[in-house]
């Protein structure tokens, strides 16, 4: 059953435009957000967020729509986009300590758990960690509170491989307690070793919303590997836009 | 909302912004433009504005389980919070020269503007100009604070030279009298500070509410 829903999510600007994309994040299931850069993932994320405006379409969760219950959404779900930027000089426990304070549903157990799991020292500030500690970091406040989706923008990009493959092995864990987990990524790897679902997007267009094995099924070619279906299908895209 | 604004002064202001609600003691400053404490204090709450967006503070905000319009509305909260404090400072530094300094030499030859009631008047109004035309609008962008900022200075200066002009104009002398003279004339003059203050912070709050609202951060 789904518990988000993004249905005909439009967004112009002048140089770029995302238009029709439609989804659904279901419970227990990991779906990997794959395009290139500058292909709208950061746009439609940002919009499912409700940090830009679209100029069509509706996000809702939990049977409820994003705009009129942004308070009450918010509470369930953990996002994170990309490396903590904010209050760099600020420490770490100063900031959890504020995140706090607006969760009802805070749990600050599991906010000590994935501290020592990160390895990060709440009196270090931002500016002091690494971009892969910042993203730690930022996915540390996401998962202290009871979530029941975790929307995350590129969070493997920046990671070295081992933390990345320690990510992914989190995503199975949380996804086995039955969250929904959203990441954009541009890395194929990441689909292969963990995604159960695929949205492909190409220059603001929604090219694909289905299972990988669905999605290998029906773009793939025989013998081909994930990395390799995608990679043919933006060259093919490259190659049309140059032949007109 | 009270969390907001609990994060605001804890993690959003810059220390300079409570550091120069010192400026309200320039009151006791004989032959000085005192109104110019109060743009000192506006610069203070100033280097907060520039420190949140150097933290990346509204996208931090936008992102809590909190409704648009309270961000805007804490960070007035803030503001209004940092001037209660200047204004009641200053007003203490005032009540002390109207009393107890009265009579001082470097007070009463002072042709500039005497700490009275008027004087608290006129700070009034430049913090309701702060927050209308700086605050009000940063929040067209909740990002571009330049021109909001030359615009309020611009106002703010010309506020001080009416504060310092005004009771040298024949007739309205009981606006410069020190003590408790003329206190009727001046108590008006405080009330219609504190309408201007309130009907300039409440109008330009709900402007910004609306402006955020359509931002894309």
């Amino acid at each position: 059953m789904a518990i988000a829903e993004v249905k005909h999510l439009k967004k112009v600007y002048p140089t770029f435009t995302l238009s029709d994309v439609s989804f659904d994040l279901s419970a227990g299931r990991i779906t990997g957000f794959i395009g290139r850069n500058g292909a709208g993932k950061t746009t439609t994320i940002k919009g499912m967020l409700g940090l830009v405006h679209s100029d069509f379409g509706q996000v809702s969760y939990f049977g409820m729509p994003l705009e009129e219950n942004e308070d009450k959404i918010k509470h369930r779900i953990g996002y994170s986009t990309g490396a903590v930027n904010y209050y760099p000089k600020k420490k770490i426990k100063d900031i959890a300590a504020v995140t706090k304070t607006f969760y009802t549903n805070w749990d600050e157990s599991t906010y000590r758990k994935y501290l020592t799991m990160f390895s990060l020292d709440e009196n270090k500030t931002p500016s002091e960690l690494s971009e892969g500690m910042k993203i730690k970091f930022n996915l540390l406040l996401a998962l202290s509170h009871r979530i029941e989706i975790l929307i995350l923008d590129e969070p493997t990009s920046g990671l070295d491989p081992f933390s990345r493959d320690e990510l992914l092995d989190l995503f199975v864990k949380l996804k086995n307690c039955g969250i929904a987990i959203f990441f954009s990524t541009h890395i194929t790897s990441d689909l292969e070793k963990c995604a159960d679902d695929i949205v492909y997007i190409q220059k603001g267009k929604l090219i694909a919303s289905c299972s990988k094995d669905d999605f290998i099924e029906n773009f793939g070619k025989a013998g081909e590997t994930l990395e390799e279906t995608i990679l043919r299908l933006e060259r093919n895209a490259r190659n049309a836009e140059t032949a007109c | 909302m009270l969390k907001l604004l609990a994060k605001e002064m804890k993690l959003t202001a810059s220390v300079l912004s409570y550091v120069f609600i010192a400026f309200a003691l320039m009151a006791f400053l004989p032959g000085y433009p005192i109104l110019i404490g109060t743009f000192f204090c506006c610069l203070g709450m100033f280097q907060t504005f520039q420190a949140a967006r150097e933290a990346n503070d509204i996208a931090y905000t936008a992102l809590l389980p909190v409704a648009k319009s309270d961000i805007v509305k804490a960070r007035y909260g803030f503001c209004v919070f940092i001037e209660a404090c200047y204004f009641l400072l200053t007003a203490a530094v005032t009540l002390i020269r109207m009393t107890i300094l009265t009579d001082v030499a470097a007070y009463t030859n002072n042709v500039l503007m005497p700490a009275n009631i008027v004087y608290l008047s006129f700070v009034l109004i430049i913090f309701g100009c702060f927050n209308s035309i700086f605050v009000g609008g940063f929040f067209k962008t909740a990002y571009q604070f330049g021109k909001p900022f030359v615009c309020f200075i611009i106002v703010a200066y010309l506020v001080v030279g009416m504060g310092e002009t005004l009771f040298h104009i024949p007739g309205l002398e009981a606006l410069g009298t020190l003590g408790f003279d003329h206190s009727g004339t001046q108590l008006g003059a405080l009330c219609l500070g504190f309408v201007l203050f309130i009907a300039l912070t409440f109008l330009s709050m709900k402007k910004a509410v609306r402006n955020f609202e359509t931002i894309d951060i």
